[in-house]
């Protein structure tokens, strides 16, 4: 690809430009046009889309599970089923991905109440409920996190006493602050690192978790939060949806 | 109807455009004096940020309701190129990603749908990396349209030979010049998709783009697709089309994407030597489709000291 323009060229104008007929522009005028409903749809593209249509709508209607109850991010306090499902899935599908990669293993993992786009009903699940929960393209990435950065990321939920959606880790809140944490199943060791799973979105301070900024090591796993959703339900038959008290208020 | 009448009507159009629109004259005289048999108008429709919406948006979609779809946009498009033949079809990238059409077709169809409704260019946004350039690659075969880009360097990739800085093309003996910039992808696209691109400063690939496109390919309308955005209030260092128009000359439109901003009509900006500069963009998702129409008289000559833009 030429990206350097020779200034020989110039030479060349005052020769040829007098060969051509002039023309001169002298006025410009701008619409910006509306693709409204009054606009009729040009059938010859209509009939071409179909195909592709039906066959989009048959792969995101496939039952791929279901739930036995409705999942939603608003039937807890400081959880939702829809959170922790979500979270779950993220810990049992991103863990392999990253542990093959590196040989480390995830110790726990925090997503955002506000990623949660949308709720499953109780019955069939399908892959267009993925596209609704989860409508962006963000990927799973995990972070390394010194105690200190960890102690923060605790102060953090907390404070915002808001139902992010967490897995392999268990905390209460009193009077105001933590207590009881659980990670992996052993108590939170200030002097310890962590690899924590979360978005790409929040690893870049999305959601103001600026904990995640600047962290010791980020490994991506090219893995998106939607395919590891669409993933685990054709994995599974059946969800039971579970709300287990793994970040609550203590009494 | 004789050339008088012709002229008649032309001017108390202009007369009544000008009292309710914005009305800029560039130097000296604002009315164009003359129309003849001999002028000739060049089309410009062009679209940005489509982001695979084969269908209209839903009707409960909290900013474009209802809008946008290709089935609806063929026909305008159709009626505006049976008006005038002489038209050129524009997207200024991230065609790709929005949609589960992109993620369970690769963008086959949008390609294919941007084909048949006549596309004549395109330049690449940052989420038509989103499948990695061979994800891209593949699909190209699918668009019988071109891509061009200056300021992505797709040496050692797959991609190289296949998008080109700029395209000319000539539509009633006007030669048009259309070239295409990037946004910088470090920090926007994972390294791993683009692999071996090299974002280069697009002012600086401007000007010398811009420069072969006038003093060697000779062309009389110069356009710009670019996927920089279009301001950047935050950043306003950041390049963007504003930044680009006001440090370049000799462009005439400047076709932006990126930001998803939808301009009520075009804004005009003066470039590095004081001339005016139509920068567009429309929105996101086809809802709006920008319509430029360039005229031009055949003879210099009778022209008054000036052009004037009608938005």
């Amino acid at each position: 690809m030429k990206k350097l323009i020779l200034p020989l060229f110039i030479v060349f104008i005052g020769f040829t430009s007098c060969k051509k007929e002039k023309t001169t522009l002298y006025k410009i005028e701008a619409h910006q046009l509306k693709t409204d409903s009054t606009v009729i749809e040009k059938q010859s593209i209509s009939n071409f889309i179909k195909p592709f249509k039906q066959k989009l709508n048959n792969e995101l209607d496939a039952v791929l599970c279901t739930t036995s109850s409705d999942l939603t991010k608003k039937d807890g306090r400081l959880e939702s089923s829809m959170g922790n499902l979500m979270a779950d899935i993220c810990y049992t599908q991103g863990n392999p991905v990253f542990k093959k990669q590196t040989g480390n293993v995830v110790d726990f993992v925090l997503l955002n109440h506000g990623g949660i786009r949308s709720a499953i009903p109780k019955g069939n699940i399908t892959a267009r409920n993925a596209f609704e929960v989860m409508p962006f393209e963000n990927e799973m990435v995990i972070v390394e996190l010194s105690g200190k950065k960890v102690n923060e990321l605790l102060i953090y939920l907390t404070t915002e006493k808001k139902a992010h959606p967490i897995a392999n880790i268990t905390l209460q809140i009193k009077n105001n602050t933590y207590q009881n944490v659980t990670i992996n199943d052993k108590p939170f060791d200030h002097t310890k690192n962590y690899f924590v799973l979360t978005s790409d979105y929040l690893q870049q301070g999305g959601d103001h978790m600026t904990f995640f900024k600047n962290p010791i090591s980020i490994h991506k796993i090219d893995y998106k939060i939607r395919n590891a959703l669409i993933d685990y339900f054709k994995n599974t038959t059946a969800i039971t949806p579970n709300l287990d008290n793994r970040f609550s208020y203590a009494n | 109807m004789t050339t008088d009448l012709a002229m008649q009507t032309r001017r108390k159009f202009i007369k009544n455009a000008a009292a309710t629109t914005a009305f800029i004259g560039l130097g000296g005289l604002t009315l164009p004096s003359f129309t003849t048999p001999k002028d000739k108008r060049i089309t410009i429709l062009h679209t940005n940020d489509v982001h695979s919406q084969i269908e209209p948006l839903p009707n409960n979609h909290y900013k474009y309701p209802g809008l946008g779809g290709f089935a609806r946009r063929a026909t305008q498009i159709d009626a505006i190129r049976k008006e005038n033949a002489n038209t050129l079809l524009l997207d200024a990238g991230d065609i790709f990603q929005g949609t589960p059409y992109f993620n369970y077709f690769g963008g086959e169809l949008e390609f294919k749908l941007m084909s048949m409704l006549g596309y004549d260019l395109a330049t690449l946004g940052n989420h038509d990396f989103d499948n990695g350039i061979g994800g891209f690659y593949k699909q190209l075969p699918n668009a019988n349209f071109d891509f061009v880009s200056a300021n992505y360097d797709f040496t050692n990739t797959i991609l190289e030979g296949k998008v080109k800085p700029y395209k000319t093309f000539i539509k009633d003996g006007i030669k048009i010049g259309v070239f295409g910039l990037g946004v910088e992808l470090e920090g926007l696209v994972t390294k791993t998709l683009y692999k071996e691109t090299k974002y280069l400063d697009p002012i600086e690939i401007t000007k010398d783009t811009v420069k072969q496109l006038k003093e060697v390919e000779k062309c009389d309308l110069i356009i710009c697709l670019s996927h920089l955005g279009y301001n950047y209030r935050k950043h306003p260092d950041k390049v963007s089309d504003l930044i680009l128009a006001r440090n370049t000359k000799d462009i005439d439109l400047i076709i932006g994407g990126h930001s998803h901003t939808l301009l009520k009509k075009p804004t005009i900006e003066k470039n590095s030597i004081g001339e005016n500069v139509l920068i567009n963009q429309c929105g996101k998702s086809g809802v709006y489709m920008g319509q430029i129409d360039f005229y031009f008289s055949a003879d210099g000559s009778k022209i008054a000291n000036g052009k004037s833009i009608i938005v």
